[in-house]
């Protein structure tokens, strides 16, 4: 792997985690509590400019390459994993929009992307992640397509502003649309009430008779499936990311913990049961880092990175899940407590085994392609 | 008005790295990992505020080694406009009288300057001298420790300075130098597109040439200062008396003071 990083993405680094630290940290048990951003940090999100991180400069966006893209996301899901996971959403759709869209509606709302959250509608209320069982339909008429659909599940629902949808345009012909939420015939549904991950908006949205013009077509009839796919994977590089980010802000949390926390006059980090626990916890970040690392290099020298996204996502959510566990029972009856954040950092922890397609389908997937490389 | 500001930063050690020369007790410099010293931060905030309000130019001004790069980029990526780094072996050593001759020399050759900022003190040497030494060798007034800036038409600022048990309100006419307290913004991050642009803007190196500095008055040759000891100061109250503005009721209150001690 590549380690060497320009002055520019130490600089982005550097930034970041002074904000995560200084701006975020505060907030991460009122946003679980909340479930909201507070608008003081939301506002500071928005004028620092992370919407626009992945966009190119012409559009007004910082062009950072897709390592430091992950990597920013490592560092924010580090203090709050809500925040990374709205920050993943609105990458992972402005992703398919750069390099599918036209260049007319890149120029239109590639800028908007820099100020306007973003979300990517796959799901269907009667299907989860498998796309071919979408029942939304986009009708052509005249040099217009005629929208119609209900999509659920969708990251950032509701926060976000502009939406890729995956819609049926012939019987075995799925395309993506772009649709603003300013159209007439667009509506907002339900959000969803989660067990963890409770900062980031998850909701539905209704196209009703949404009238849009060709340029709204991503790619070409019929390419949805491979735009979808597409997103999958970029999102799991940063699935992986915030897993490792988890990891990294419970261990942290657990490391102090033990150092004061005394059994009679022995702090329990001279415990080998602690000790156990702490070392699997601290390669399991290790080991979930160096996966969404690889996946985003990968990425970035334009080589094959679905197999290594799949896998970071597929490790990192379960090494996640089981380090907050094992920092809840380090911390005991404090680790149970909804006063203390280990208790909803497992909670948004279990979110990643599902989101972005389900452990199961990760086995599906990661098996198919190995199958299919050993051909 | 449009303001051209100059803003003075300094690089500083990351807090926990200070390292001490045992024989000069400067502080060591050049290798150590760096930031930007925290209330120069503030100076710049103040000057790109002022910028965006009232038009002009932010030029950050330097004086170190080559690896005070970074830092200016972290300026010019808080939104300067340019940068310009003193750097040359003749101005190692020099004391605060040396790098505020060269400071001052850097900011006459710029020429169109009327307004220049620095942070009320460095962390590392926290001698708080730079700021005055510069408006002394400008021959320009000089208004510290601010903790609010209010321009005011006819070329004149009004600034408020926020001293230990009391706040003053200067108006000065401009070119003037303030030097700045953290209360009086919290500075922005450098925006993730501002960290790419800044590296399409020149850092300007200058050395002792270019500012048509006098050899004797830069460097340690130029730095009477010597170093003999370093230690924090016990702190001693003295009774202070705040005097109404009014100057006649004020005179009233001294000779009551005077008169309550028996000396008239």
């Amino acid at each position: 792997m590549n380690n060497n990083r320009n002055e520019a993405d130490l600089m982005l680094h550097q930034m970041v985690l002074d904000f995560a630290k200084k701006e975020i940290k505060p907030f991460d048990m009122i946003i679980d509590k909340n479930k909201d951003y507070p608008k003081e940090l939301w506002n500071k999100v928005l004028e620092t400019g992370f919407l626009g991180l992945i966009i190119p400069s012409a559009y007004g966006g910082a062009n950072f390459n897709p390592v430091a893209e992950a990597e920013t996301i490592y560092t924010i899901a580090s203090y709050n994993a809500s925040l990374a996971f709205t920050f993943e959403g609105h990458y992972k759709t402005v992703n398919q929009l750069m390099k599918y869209g036209k260049d007319s509606l890149k120029e239109k709302y590639l800028p908007q992307a820099t100020k306007r959250v973003f979300g990517f509608g796959s799901t269907e209320p009667q299907g989860g992640s498998n796309v071919l069982g979408i029942s939304g339909s986009a009708l052509k008429e005249g040099n217009h397509w005629i929208l119609n659909g209900n999509k659920t599940m969708i990251t950032n629902g509701g926060l976000a502003e502009v939406y890729l949808v995956l819609l049926k345009t012939d019987e075995d012909e799925i395309s993506c649309f772009l649709v603003d939420d300013e159209m007439p015939g667009f509506k907002y549904g339900k959000r969803e009430e989660f067990f963890g991950m409770r900062g980031t908006p998850v909701g539905e949205i209704f196209l009703e008779n949404v009238k849009v013009t060709d340029e709204h077509l991503l790619g070409s009839l019929g390419e949805g499936i491979e735009i979808g796919n597409n997103a999958h994977y970029d999102a799991r590089i940063n699935m992986g990311a915030i897993a490792a980010g988890i990891i990294n802000h419970a261990l942290e949390i657990v490391v102090k913990y033990a150092k004061e926390r005394k059994a009679i006059d022995t702090p329990i980090i001279e415990l080998y049961s602690i000790q156990n626990k702490i070392t699997e916890m601290a390669i399991a970040k290790e080991n979930s880092k160096l996966l969404f690392k690889e996946a985003a290099q990968l990425k970035l020298e334009n080589k094959p990175y679905a197999k290594l996204a799949t896998m970071a996502k597929s490790y990192g959510s379960r090494a996640a899940f089981s380090s907050c566990d094992n920092a809840l029972q380090t911390l005991g009856g404090y680790g149970y407590s909804s006063e203390y954040p280990v208790e909803h950092l497992l909670r948004d922890s279990r979110a990643l085994q599902i989101a972005e397609g389900t452990l199961e389908k990760m086995v599906v997937e990661i098996s198919t392609m190995i199958n299919k490389e050993s051909e | 008005m449009n303001y051209h500001i100059v803003v003075c930063v300094k690089q500083v050690p990351v807090s926990n790295n200070l390292k001490i020369d045992p024989v000069t007790k400067n502080v060591i410099r050049g290798t150590e990992a760096g930031v930007m010293n925290p209330f120069d931060k503030n100076a710049l905030e103040a000057a790109l505020k002022l910028k965006e309000r009232y038009g002009g130019k932010v030029t950050l001004l330097s004086m170190g080694p080559k690896n005070f790069e970074i830092t200016l980029r972290g300026g010019l990526a808080m939104g300067s406009d340019e940068a310009i780094l003193l750097s040359s072996r003749s101005f190692g050593g020099a004391d605060t009288l040396a790098t505020g001759y060269v400071l001052s020399e850097a900011i006459k050759k710029l020429g169109d300057v009327n307004l220049v900022l620095f942070g009320r003190q460095s962390i590392d040497a926290d001698t708080g001298q730079v700021g005055p030494i510069v408006a002394e060798f400008l021959g320009w007034p000089q208004i510290t420790y601010v903790n609010k800036i209010t321009p005011l038409t006819d070329g004149f600022i009004k600034a408020t300075r926020l001293m230990e048990n009391m706040e003053q309100s200067i108006e000065a006419k401009l070119p003037v130098v303030l030097t700045v307290r953290s209360e009086l913004n919290n500075p922005r991050y450098p925006t993730p597109r501002n960290i790419q642009l800044s590296y399409q803007k020149k850092i300007t190196i200058w050395d002792e040439k270019d500012i048509n500095a006098d050899l004797n008055r830069i460097g340690i040759k130029g730095s009477p200062t010597v170093v003999r000891k370093v230690w924090t100061p016990e702190k001693h109250e003295k009774k202070t008396i705040n005097l109404n503005s009014d100057p006649n009721q004020a005179v009233l209150e001294i000779l009551e003071v005077l008169r309550a001690k028996n000396i008239l």
